[in-house]
């Protein structure tokens, strides 16, 4: 075989090669055990164990963000900026409240800015003074609507929730004092609330009184019920309600 | 690692063939042909994403672990060979070696046998010279040899190659 000859038949094997399929097959398979990519960061961000997680890191950004923001607004007071985002985390606190509970939050939220007030008098932040005191008032003035709006059969059926409603208006009332002692001013008329408090007080022991004098009780028993009818005889609705809640947790 | 990944891809793209062609020419079976070519790429995929900077010719680098293959290849199959007659595969009956010979009257199959014999620098030359085409300059930088030492070891390995079709 000429040089030539030889030449011309090893460039025809230029022909062989593998098939197509091979060759697709084994291109997948090179780079199948690669993950693929993520984003732009990915080399940076991969670093930390959960930005490997590429879907889950929205939801858990804005959770992180909320929670952050919440957290930071839990120190503002009426007339600050973020104040709404405060006010918005209450309002939905109420939303989901039962019945019983909704006064015990308003009460528990007049308490809140009497506490406010007491920081705002520290700092002498004038500016903020003004709204507080009538977050305080709309506090107090929806406590009031509720516990009007109260039914007696949700009330005697659970008499721990006036017991806490109680001890709730007396820590308002301690603390209104207080502030109005350090302000030097008025800040709201409580008697509503307090007329109010004193209605259900007397309602509650009232027909509890009534229904437990239907029934069958000890001796024990019976004295504390005699105890809690001279109690509301006397104008101590608060008192009467007491002897009942013992009486009805024995 | 996404760049990475497309430039590797584009080079398999690229020397696939080569490399197969490189690796059957000188095993002379497509199935091991396939096999080496694959473990090729896939060793190569994993120097290139750790040693990128570090491969100044890819072309080259590819060939050079096709050659390593290759050498372990045989080396394994020297090794499989030193076994009892007992276990050694039957002869092949005498019908079949006429038919394999006629086979074999194709100038091309000769030329490919031939090829699979010769030694395997001299293979290797003239796949790269006359196959892929590779200038002198690119051989030279494979083998690490000069460039008149490289045009010297084509001509002797062409010669070598008539001389093993005669």
């Amino acid at each position: 075989m000429k040089q030539s000859q030889l030449v011309r038949q090893l460039k025809s094997l230029r022909e062989t090669k593998p098939s197509d399929n091979w060759v697709a097959f084994t291109k997948e398979r090179i780079f199948a055990a690669e993950p693929s990519p993520v984003g732009l960061r990915a080399g940076i961000l991969s670093f930390f164990p959960v930005f490997r997680y590429r879907l889950a890191l929205a939801p858990i950004a804005s959770v992180l963000v909320l929670i952050g923001l919440f957290g930071f607004t839990q120190n503002t007071v009426p007339g600050d900026f973020l104040f709404s985002v405060k006010k918005m985390t209450e309002n939905a606190q109420l939303t989901f409240s039962s019945g019983v509970e909704k006064p015990q939050i308003q009460l528990k939220l007049a308490n809140k800015r009497l506490e406010e007030l007491g920081r705002i008098a520290e700092g002498n932040q004038v500016r903020n003074l003004d709204p507080t005191i009538k977050e305080f008032q709309l506090n107090i003035a929806q406590a009031t609507r509720d516990l009007a709006a109260f039914n007696i059969n949700v009330t005697s059926s659970d008499p721990s929730a006036i017991k806490e409603l109680v001890a709730e208006t007396r820590k308002l009332a301690e603390n209104k004092e207080r502030i109005e002692s350090v302000l030097g001013a008025v800040i709201g008329d409580t008697g509503e609330l307090n007329s109010a408090i004193l209605q259900l007080e007397k309602q509650t022991a009232a027909y509890l009184i009534a229904d437990l004098g239907k029934r069958t009780l000890s001796e024990e028993d019976t004295q504390l019920l005699i105890q809690a009818r001279d109690e509301f005889n006397a104008g101590n609705f608060a008192t009467s309600l007491e002897k009942i809640w013992i009486l009805s947790n024995k | 690692m996404s760049n990475l990944r497309k430039t590797y891809s584009e080079t398999y793209d690229k020397y696939v063939k080569k490399i197969y062609r490189f690796v059957l020419l000188k095993v002379n079976s497509a199935e091991i042909a396939e096999d080496l070519t694959s473990e090729v790429f896939m060793r190569g995929w994993e120097s290139f994403k750790a040693n990128r900077d570090k491969i100044e010719n890819i072309q080259a680098f590819l060939y050079q672990i096709a050659r390593n293959l290759l050498a372990d290849h045989y080396r394994h199959e020297a090794k499989a060979q030193l076994v009892s007659v007992e276990y050694a595969p039957p002869l092949p009956d005498r019908k079949q070696d006429l038919e394999e010979a006629a086979f074999l009257q194709s100038d091309l199959e000769r030329v490919k046998a031939a090829l699979s014999d010769i030694n395997d620098d001299y293979r290797e030359v003239i796949v790269w010279y006359y196959l892929d085409e590779l200038k002198v300059s690119e051989i030279a930088k494979i083998l690490n040899k000069s460039e008149p030492t490289v045009r010297v070891l084509i001509h002797r390995a062409l010669h070598a190659l008539k001389v093993e079709l005669k």
